[in-house]
């Protein structure tokens, strides 16, 4: 699949470019016939390892090659860990453990999971959408998670964190990156639940629950981060819109305390819609934070968990008001315009008489809507019929 | 069939407008059927491990061309069963591992064909195997993975139902936790992700969409805010793009028009605009069709674009189902031969 690759001119190669890509084929051939043989003779050594980095440096999307990877560090692995089960090497097994250090396999494994790590570091930069790279990072840390002490994987994964961090600041949309932030974030937090749960086995010390190891506050800055560098990452707005309620459990927020997350985030929004009015982004957390005033709203998505109608009415009566003000300052941005009518279709769910808009009003609105967005003229013909306009 | 980009150019370039907007039939049938004889270009094998998806791409674009019979039926179909392993799962080429991805792939190219007897001919019991192989990739919460190695995605879990209802094999996988994972994907806005909690994306939304129709459970989609966040994908050039602020590619055409048709809302867009913004991504003189206009143009964008023109109803091409970027007369065999009772599931549009 070809993205945005410019075109260039079909124009027939010459014999010697044509004998050049020939040979090319012929080595990569080559590569590939012999890294299939080492896999099918199961010679799972050193070399064959270095032999599936070649041949993934030429082409990452091979995904088999990286099966055959993960192959080789599971045999490697398991036998690393037999060596260690062996009875002589027991005493020294539990001495180290004692001592709070790696077992001589751990450490092997350690090593192995470190190289290949740096391994996929230039790949991913090369290739920041391919999604065979991004798994095998995942199932390289899930290793280090399955097989070495909670604090050494926590450090792993701490690193991955980091890594994502640059990432996202390279391309702060790339949805690889954001779902890869939610993994590691999800991993740091049981890791670190696991290591004070192996503490207290060994110690047995009180209690110790589940919130100390939450990252969502650390998670909810960053989005505020990210917005702040720039307002027009909807990447960005989602991951927040799905860490306020999380947030506000984990805070044990009450009834106030909800509602001035609620008063905060649409003081924030309006700021960045007085700021650009014409980004799409903006307006969707916009509508997403009227939408969990509904009466329908499943509680995960919910910032408020007890509004009366009374609230409801109050907040939508605050936003017709500030969306019409911004029509003082801009009058050509269809996103205002269809705001207002969202809002009067929303109205009738809580006031039933629905007296706030005029038809009048809301009929110029369309109209406006209709002239600075004919592209979506399907959409405002069945909003006229279905608003009786 | 190769996903080698080029020779062709996709449109005349920002600079010189084509002369007229209409599809070049023809050289879009040349320019499939030349893909795989271009061994001499180290693209070539390089894309390997799209290979079996390749065919589906052009064989699809190829009906909906009306040229059905365009590539060679056995050559295909002897490639497609060696592409099969012991487990049930087709690889991308023989030599590749088993994958979800295509082994959807394999099915429907086999379905396509009409070439299910043959296939059992050859490979005993071979129907009821590759569907045992993609229930087992089913898990414990409902999704499914795409290989052994465990990695799951919407995009799996559609394309499981999209196989296994094609071979009449739903009964094989549990159908309701299916629903109730895609149901978790669901955003506020409307749309789904990759996963519980991940933002709303076209080509997720597709695979959403298009499992809860094949489940016959477009009930549990919103479809009026579904349907609005859609439809904001046109940008005033006519494309669509995938999600907020991201730019236009002919792929998405197919993406989120399915879904718009699917729901019922396909006339929330501009589909003049659409269809025009498709041509102007044509290559006139080689064929082919691509991303944007003046990019390489690629087999996948010729078949997204191809399948988004007929479902915008361009004149002379076959009719598509939304469902299943596949010809509805083909779904539409497969569905009464087998009896299935999945045909009250088609979609909301039609």
């Amino acid at each position: 699949m070809q993205h945005g690759v410019p075109r260039v001119s079909a124009a027939v190669p010459s014999e010697q470019s044509r004998q050049k890509e020939l040979k090319k084929i012929e080595q990569y051939q080559q590569l590939v016939e012999t890294v299939q043989s080492k896999f099918q003779a199961h010679e799972y050594t050193a070399e064959t390892l270095a032999l599936t980095s070649k041949l993934l440096n030429e082409n990452p999307e091979y995904y088999t090659i990286w099966n055959y990877r993960r192959r080789l560090l599971q045999d490697v692995f398991e036998k690393e860990l037999a060596k260690g089960a062996t009875g002589e090497e027991r005493d020294d097994v539990a001495d180290q453990r004692a001592r709070g250090l790696l077992s001589s396999a751990q450490h092997e494994i350690l090593l192995l999971i470190k190289e290949d790590l740096t391994f996929l570091l230039p790949l991913l930069k090369t290739f920041p959408k391919c999604y065979w790279i991004w798994n095998h990072r995942a199932w390289l840390l899930q290793q280090a998670s399955r097989h070495l002490p909670p604090a050494t994987a926590r450090q792993l994964w701490q690193g991955e964190l980091a890594l994502v961090g640059k990432m996202l600041g390279y391309d702060s949309r790339n949805f690889h990156g954001w779902g890869y932030r939610r993994t590691v974030v999800r991993a740091l937090e049981e890791t670190a639940q696991k290591e004070v749960e192996e503490q207290k086995c060994e110690n047995q010390a009180g209690e110790v629950g589940t919130k100390g190891h939450s990252m969502t506050e650390e998670e909810f800055a960053y989005t505020t981060k990210m917005i702040k560098t720039n307002l027009s990452n909807f990447s960005a707005w989602h991951n927040r819109s799905q860490l306020i309620p999380k947030l506000l459990d984990e805070r044990s927020a009450d009834g106030a305390t909800r509602r001035k997350m609620l008063d905060d985030e649409f003081e924030l929004i309006t700021q960045a819609l007085y700021t650009d009015p014409y980004d799409q982004s903006l307006w969707f957390y916009h509508q997403h934070l009227l939408t969990t005033l509904s009466l329908k709203v499943p509680s995960k998505f919910a910032y408020v968990l007890d509004l009366t109608n009374e609230d409801r009415m109050h907040y939508l009566d605050q936003e017709i008001d500030s969306v019409k003000d911004m029509l003082d300052a801009t009058d050509d941005c269809k996103w205002i315009y269809q705001a207002l009518l969202t809002l009067a279709i929303q109205y009738p769910e809580i006031d039933a008489g629905n007296k706030r808009f005029s038809t009048l009003e809301m009929r110029s609105w369309l109209d406006e809507l209709e002239k600075l967005d004919p592209l979506r003229k399907g959409r405002w013909d069945d909003w006229r019929k279905s608003l009786n306009l | 069939m190769s996903l080698v980009a080029g020779p062709g150019r996709g449109g005349s370039g920002p600079d010189q407008l084509p002369d007229e907007l209409q599809l070049v039939v023809e050289t879009h049938v040349k320019y499939i059927q030349s893909l795989d004889t271009r061994k001499t270009e180290l693209e070539y094998w390089l894309t390997e491990h799209l290979r079996i998806n390749g065919i589906y791409w052009g064989l699809t674009a190829l009906h909906l061309l009306g040229h059905p019979d365009a590539l060679p039926r056995d050559g295909v179909l002897d490639f497609v069963i060696s592409c099969l392993h012991d487990n049930g799962g087709f690889g991308a080429a023989p030599g590749h591992d088993a994958h979800m991805l295509y082994t959807v792939s394999a099915v429907q190219i086999i379905t396509t064909l009409d070439a299910w007897e043959e296939l059992e001919r050859r490979i005993p019991a071979g129907r009821e195997k590759i569907g045992r192989f993609i229930a087992g990739l089913q898990t414990q919460s409902g999704t499914f993975a795409g290989d052994e190695w465990g990695e799951t995605d919407t995009r799996f879990l559609y394309g499981a139902l999209n196989a296994l209802s094609l071979m009449n094999l739903l009964h094989l996988v549990d159908l309701e936790s299916a629903v109730a994972h895609v149901q978790t994907c669901t955003n506020l806005d409307g749309g789904y992700g990759t996963e519980p909690g991940a933002e709303s994306h076209a080509g997720q939304i597709f695979t959403c969409v298009g499992a809860l129709a094949i489940a016959g459970r477009m009930d549990l989609v919103d479809i009026d805010r579904l349907g609005g966040w859609l439809s904001e994908r046109q940008l005033s050039n006519g494309g669509l793009n995938g999600r907020p602020e991201k730019l236009e590619d002919v792929c998405y055409s197919w993406w989120v028009i399915s879904s718009m048709a699917m729901i019922g809302r396909l006339h929330w867009i501009d589909k003049t605009k659409l269809s025009e913004f498709i041509l102007r991504c044509q290559d006139h003189e080689f064929g082919g069709i691509s991303d944007r206009p003046g990019d390489m143009v690629d087999v996948f964008h010729t078949n997204f674009g191809i399948a988004g023109l007929s479902l915008l109803g361009y004149p002379g091409l076959i009719e598509i189902d939304p469902r299943y970027c596949m010809p509805r007369e083909v779904t539409r065999r497969v569905m009464v031969e087998g009896g299935s009772a999945r045909a009250s599931t088609m979609t909301a549009a039609s």
